[in-house]
């Protein structure tokens, strides 16, 4: 008989179903369709993002000019259309920056041997730069009337269920039938559990590595085409935030390790509605920004620390590089 | 040498007689008058620097100063250099250390907070440098500030709101910028000056969305979740009420939901989105307007004798309701297209 | 004429100090600095007065305070973690101090030391959960940051009004947040003191040791015994502390609690150690790499401002510099050994004349014979490596063993060996002085000494550095051989300064002097180098006269005398040039002559190789080490020669089966004694018309007695 051990996305997990069976019995209006809707509706985004964070944490990196990614091609969409081009052309404008972006993000990582945190780091800020300087000319890129339908996208619904949320679930449904049932996915999860044997045992891991960051920025896309949707403009300003650590807690403490090789959609999307679940609930309590932020960071450190407790790590087991 | 003596004579003879002429014309012709003041005003003026300080560049309120500050001043032989902060207090802070070694005759101030750059200010004051500040004044008050009255854009946007929801449910919302950004919690004070004299009013919700409009449309759907029969929301800037708005939209409240927020008054930023119905007030602090007051001012002290410190004043900003009335009419709101034209 | 070209332009051409230069640790450096350099200079160019001390005080008050939290943040990456929470903690911190100050009242020293001491809590947070509870290091500090952020965020609220109201007029605080001494900002002296302690403490002291062993390995670390948890989180409530102290001038210099304090200030910082090549993943780091990658980040950014270049091209151009800085240090960080391993290795001109080969038939003086055929062999496959053989007044046999042993056989028979004293590294040259202690040279580590009661003590293992080297030539990295003086010092040879013991056949293709002559005095316990640029100086034998060593220089092919003492002292002169093999040990004999051992043999190839530098170059670039060019040492012979420097008598061992290899031999009581790095034996000869009395103790010490 095997020992019930819970593993970090166990722990993850458990805490969702107090916190919602807390709310749903607190708090008059949780529980109603509506409002699971709203709640999945509002952390839609960070789940898709979350997705491109997985792909590239799982290969044992991490991306963090996804942020720059979500706001400039998207805004390069919006802009282009406000300045007269047709929207294909705009949209296919903004795929060939994405692509070209995730393939320079990507030779950095794999060929020159940057490390990834360091060159998505300058990537990103690079990439955000250029937004400013050259192709917008306001930081809140405004809707124009050329986009009229594509607001669907962040607005419209399928079966009375908003589109953000089919495109969180349609993109689950993609990344998982890619990691799980393509070689190339497979052969993810191989260079990040060992890069050095991976490349032994002849996967191509460098080209591999580029397409894992080509992914995550072509995601990036796709959530930001559905934000910008969704808000009827693309605030690049969103760049300056937060946001891009708010994506790795989605991860990490969904039970992503950093070290690679592990984990899955499902900790993403384990992640993703516990974030939600304390964001909508706190929203309806009315709690303060700050204040949610607070309470936010002591659930995800008394997470961080069960997980610590139940499946502790010493110094013979640490893999070193996993920080 | 008998050469030389020759053009010497002529050349006296010349002299002499374009005196002549000299002292005769003004008999004949029209006479012009001399203004004695235009004089020394180009020269106090012209090849003096302006130094520009925005929190950022690239939207609309930076943009348009600046756009202002270079058709008013440029013509003068004034310089206006920017340096870019681009959110960052640290760098805005380094900026304004740098200026102040340089010795502009004024530096334009956009400050982030009301204390980052107070000490600075001072310096500079001391130094001998005019400081203009720009919408968002500083803990030290300076020789002169231009923007936007705060606490009465919050006062009027909720009043608006207040009246809209006479006879409805009485239930608004606040949607708020960053806690800790001191014009939002101007604003907020003025919000909170009508919501004392009506009690009936209830706030539902009243959260900061860190001026993000994918959070406030969080916030707004669910506070609309919670609350359908909600009849008023008060933003604090329309850049993260586009945000607040879609999710009335989504909801197909609108028009039954009065939404107020303020902001620059940018063509596509208020009017198009007022017209459309997204918002139904949004206050404008003109731009345009602003920028040439502070061009207005940059003049007045440089060419004054006036030492920095010696004097104080403010200069605030008329508000500019944008409503569906007049949202339509071109010139309510400004094109940052034609001011840098 | 093309020779002689070719000599004075090795002669005077430092080929060498590039190799040298480039090995240098502080080169790994090297790239950071060269972009700091470019970066100053083109804003210098480009901005008047960029670099004028006005504005070079600006900048240092700036890129001190932030150079606290890199600092914080080098330190906590070095011990493989990274700190995101430092842009909180810095606002927290901040607010603290102006809290103290403002609301509180209190004095400014109180408030410096309240500050630091929350700062180093708020670190201590992070230490205590990575550190005790092995929490992963990068989400801890990333949900860290969140809760002091929004900690920060709800303290604000309630105290912004009257920390921006007060504006505190303290002559202290101003002097931190304004002033400086002789126009260098305070913050910049304080910076610079911690720095060279910072540089102090991680590379001379033990826990700075502690932390780069444990980012390097921590699993190594933990079983050596290091206490991990507790160094870790000591570190993490260091950077806490640090930043508190950056925090803290910030506080003094805008007195602000704004609403982005700190905000990104991670980014910033994590930007300026990775640049200044710290690498993330621990082990790797130093002060002046945070130093520089901080300036870097400060001076780019400052400068484009400056500039008045927009928001969006600022980042454009900062993230381009980062990423090429970046790639290019990562390259040369990859290739630098490689480079190194291609350009140490410089030959240099080395004429011999004319080979004068042992060939049977020549009728040399060298000619072969087979006088060792009749060696007897002691401790065969029982010992490794015996460099040198030497016998005490008790008959008794030592010898060294590769396994860092001195290994003792006892008479008559020499079949009983026991281990006399076991020092760690390769025995090389012994010898005894007046009161029994035996002196060892140790490859790699120096001068040894082992007193009678075998207690083990070093005797020296450093001596001058000399001023123009620049290696550091103070370490003995090869002590050989040695001999000690009537008066008791010590004169022991060093065979190369430039290469580590098994890579002397290197140093041997370089054919450089790079060797010397050292003397230690027991007496006065000092070490002075008496001779430098010696081609692998290696035998050293006091001669009979007492004022004077003689000494071989394997490549050189010859033997010198250096008088110590005497009318000529100081003097070298040569006494047999054109030895048709490579010089080893030399030796006393019974009949008043001395004793040498030929450790190889010279072979035309090899001389012709020696006079054409260009040529060993190449191969150095080019080939593979195991294919390069090897002096010959599988024969070699023992010679006797007199005070005159004639050849005496020579012993071969022509069939090249008991012993082709000889180091160094050593005549007792009418028997030679026969030892040979490459050799798992010691040879003993009996010798034919020898005192059968003769002991090299009596001889040297009962004399002068």
């Amino acid at each position: 008989m095997k020992p019930l051990r819970l593993t970090q996305q166990g722990i993850v997990f458990s805490i969702f179903i107090v916190l919602f069976a807390g709310f749903s019995a607190f708090l008059p209006g949780f529980l109603t369709t509506a409002n699971m809707l709203t709640l999945l509706q509002n952390v839609a985004v960070l789940g898709i993002l979350g997705l491109a964070m997985a792909i590239v944490v799982i290969g044992r990196g991490i991306d963090l000019s996804l942020i720059a990614a979500l706001a400039v091609p998207p805004g390069v969409v919006l802009q282009l259309v406000q300045d007269g081009d047709s929207f294909s052309y705009a949209l296919l404008m903004a795929t060939l920056l994405t692509l070209a972006f995730g393939l320079i993000n990507g030779w950095l990582i794999a060929y020159a041997e940057v490390p990834s945190i360091f060159a998505t780091l300058a990537s990103g800020l690079f990439l955000a730069g250029l937004g400013q300087a050259a192709l917008f000319k306001l930081d809140v890129v405004q809707w124009s009337p050329g986009l009229s339908g594509f607001e669907k996208l962040g607005q419209g619904n399928v079966l009375g269920i908003p589109m953000p949320i089919v495109m969180f679930a349609g993109a689950c449904a993609a990344v998982g039938l890619f990691l799980r049932k393509t070689r190339l996915g497979v052969f993810i999860y191989a260079v990040g559990d060992n890069p050095f044997a991976a490349r032994a045992t002849g996967i191509p891991t460098r080209p591999l590595i580029v397409l894992q960051y080509v992914l995550a920025a072509l995601i990036g896309l796709i959530a930001g085409l559905v934000l910008a949707a969704s808000v009827n403009s693309m605030p690049t300003r969103i760049y300056n935030s937060t946001l891009i650590y708010d994506v790795i807690l989605v991860v990490v403490l969904g039970g992503i390790g950093l070290a690679g090789g592990r984990g899955g959609v499902l900790n993403v999307v384990i992640g993703t509605l516990l974030i939600g679940t304390m964001l909508n609930g706190m929203t309806i309590m009315d709690v303060s920004y700050s204040g949610q932020n607070l309470v936010k960071g002591v659930v995800l450190l008394i997470a961080v620390i069960a997980d610590s407790f139940l499946n502790p790590r010493n110094e013979e087991t640490a893999q070193q590089g996993d920080i | 040498m008998t050469h030389s003596i020759t053009t010497r004579w002529v050349g006296r003879l010349v002299a002499l007689s374009a005196l002549v002429c000299a002292l005769a014309a003004p008999a004949f012709a029209q006479k012009g008058l001399d203004e004695p003041f235009q004089g020394p005003f180009k020269k106090a003026l012209a090849g003096k620097t302006v130094g520009y300080v925005p929190v950022a560049m690239n939207f609309d309120l930076t943009e348009g100063w600046f756009a202002v500050l270079k058709r008013e001043l440029e013509p003068y032989g004034m310089k206006v250099v920017v340096r870019d902060a681009n959110w960052s207090t640290n760098a805005g802070a380094q900026a304004i250390t740098t200026l102040i070694s340089e010795k502009p005759a004024v530096i334009v101030v956009h400050n982030p907070d009301v204390q980052t750059y107070a000490k600075l200010i001072q310096r500079a004051e001391k130094e001998g440098i005019f400081i203009i500040q720009i919408n968002m004044g500083s803990a030290f008050r300076s020789t002169a500030f231009v923007g936007a009255n705060w606490i009465e854009i919050g006062e009027r946007d909720t009043q608006a709101v207040v009246d809209f929801c006479k006879g409805k449910s009485n239930k608004i919302a606040v949607v708020q910028g960053a806690l800790s950004a001191a014009a939002s919690a101007y604003t907020l004070k003025g919000v909170e000056n009508v919501l004392a004299k009506n009690p009936d009013v209830k706030v539902v919700s009243s959260q900061a969305a860190d001026w993000d409009a994918a959070k406030a449309k969080a916030i707004t759907q669910t506070v609309l979740k919670q609350n359908p029969d909600l009849c008023g929301i008060v933003g604090f800037w329309d850049g993260m009420d586009i945000g607040t708005a879609a999710a009335v939209k989504e909801a197909g409240l609108t028009g039954k939901v009065f939404v107020a927020t303020s902001g620059g008054g940018e063509q596509k930023g208020a009017c198009d989105l007022v017209k459309s119905g997204a918002f139904d007030l949004d206050l404008s602090y003109d731009v345009p307007t602003q920028g040439a007051d502070m061009a207005a001012l940059v003049k007045w002290l440089v060419s004054s004798d006036m030492k920095p410190g010696t004097v104080k004043g403010s200069v605030y900003t008329t508000l500019i309701p944008v409503t569906k009335a007049n949202a339509g009419i071109d010139g309510t709101c400004w094109k940052l297209e034609r001011l840098k034209q | 004429m093309k020779e002689v070209v070719l000599r004075l332009r090795y002669r005077y051409w430092p080929d060498h100090l590039l190799g040298e230069i480039l090995s240098k640790r502080w080169t790994e450096t090297a790239i950071p600095v060269i972009v700091l350099l470019l970066v100053a200079f083109a804003f210098s160019e480009a901005i008047p007065g960029f670099l004028s001390p006005n504005s070079l005080a600006d900048t240092a008050r700036q890129a001190a305070e932030i150079g606290f939290v890199v600092l914080g943040m080098a330190l906590v990456i070095v011990v493989g973690g990274i700190d995101l929470s430092v842009g909180s903690m810095f606002a927290l911190t901040d607010f603290c101090a102006l809290f103290c100050l403002d609301v509180l009242n209190l004095p400014v020293p109180a408030v410096a030391v309240i500050t630091i001491v929350f700062g180093a809590l708020l670190g201590a947070v992070n230490g205590f959960l990575i550190g005790y509870l092995r929490l992963r290091a990068f989400i801890t500090t990333l949900i860290t940051l969140i809760i002091y952020r929004s900690a920060y965020d709800l303290l604000l609220f309630d105290y912004s009004n009257t920390i921006a109201a007060a504006f505190p007029d303290d002559a202290v605080w101003d002097f931190m947040g304004g002033g400086g001494v002789f126009g260098v900002p305070s913050v910049a002296l304080l910076y610079a003191m911690v720095a060279i302690f910072g540089h102090v403490f991680m590379t001379r002291l033990r826990p700075g040791w502690h932390i780069t062993a444990i980012g390097g390995s921590r699993r190594s670390a933990y079983n050596s015994g290091v206490a991990v948890r507790r160094t870790i989180a000591r570190c993490y409530a260091a950077s806490g502390a640090l930043t508190a102290v950056g925090a803290l001038f910030f506080a003094a210099r805008l007195s602000t609690v704004g609403g982005d304090v700190g905000v990104g200030l991670e980014v910033t910082v994590l930007t300026a150690a990775v640049l200044g090549g710290i690498s993330l993943g621990g082990g790797r780091g130093s002060v002046a790499r945070a130093l520089v990658g901080t300036l870097i980040v400060l001076l780019i950014t400052n400068g484009l401002t400056t500039l008045s270049v927009r928001g969006g091209v600022n980042r454009m151009v900062l993230a381009g510099i980062l990423l090429v800085a970046a790639t290019i240090d990562i390259r040369w960080l990859k290739n630098r050994t490689r480079i190194i391993a291609k350009v140490y290795v410089s030959p240099t001109f080395h004429h011999m004349p004319a080979l004068l080969g042992p060939r049977v038939g020549q009728g040399s003086r060298f000619e072969q014979n087979d006088k060792l055929k009749d060696v007897s062999l002691i401790g065969l496959g029982r010992i490794e490596a015996p460099e040198d053989v030497i016998l005490d007044r008790h008959d008794n046999l030592y010898a060294g063993s590769r396994h860092g042993d001195i290994i003792r056989f006892f008479p008559p028979d020499y079949e009983k060996m026991e281990v006399y004293a076991h020092i760690g590294g390769q025995p090389l040259g012994m010898a005894f002085d007046r009161d029994d202690n035996l002196y060892v040279c140790i490859g790699g580590m120096g001068l040894y000494r082992i007193t009678p009661d075998r207690r083990v003590e070093k005797a020296t293992d450093e001596t001058n550095r000399s001023l123009y080297s620049v290696n550091d030539d103070s370490r003995l990295r090869l002590a050989d051989d040695l001999d000690i003086a009537d008066d008791g010092r010590i004169f022991f040879s060093e065979a190369t300064v430039r290469y580590e013991m098994h890579e002397w056949p290197v140093d041997g293709l370089e054919a450089r002097g790079n060797g010397r002559i050292i003397c230690y005095d027991p007496a006065t316990k000092t070490t002075r180098t008496v001779l430098r640029g010696l081609k692998f100086p290696n035998g050293i034998c006091v001669s009979r006269n007492g004022q004077s060593i003689l000494f071989a220089e394997t490549w050189g092919c010859c033997i010198k005398r250096y008088w110590f003492e005497g009318p000529k002292k100081g003097r070298v002169e040569m006494l047999i040039d054109n030895l048709p093999g490579f010089p080893d040990n030399i030796n006393l004999s019974s009949d008043g002559n001395y004793w040498l051992a030929m450790v190889g043999m010279r072979s035309p190839a090899l001389d012709l190789a020696w006079r054409m530098p260009g040529f060993r170059r190449r191969m150095a670039k080019r080939v593979p080490l195991d294919e390069w060019l090897f002096p010959n040492i599988n024969t070699g012979c023992v010679l006797r020669f007199n005070e005159a420097g004639d050849i005496l008598e020579t012993y071969w061992d022509q069939a090249g089966v008991n012993h082709p290899m000889i180091t160094s031999m050593r005549e007792h009581k009418g028997y030679l004694y026969l030892g040979g790095i490459m050799n798992n034996r010691i040879g003993r000869l009996k010798l034919g018309k020898a005192d059968p009395d003769f002991v090299q103790y009596e001889t040297r010490w009962r004399k002068s007695a």
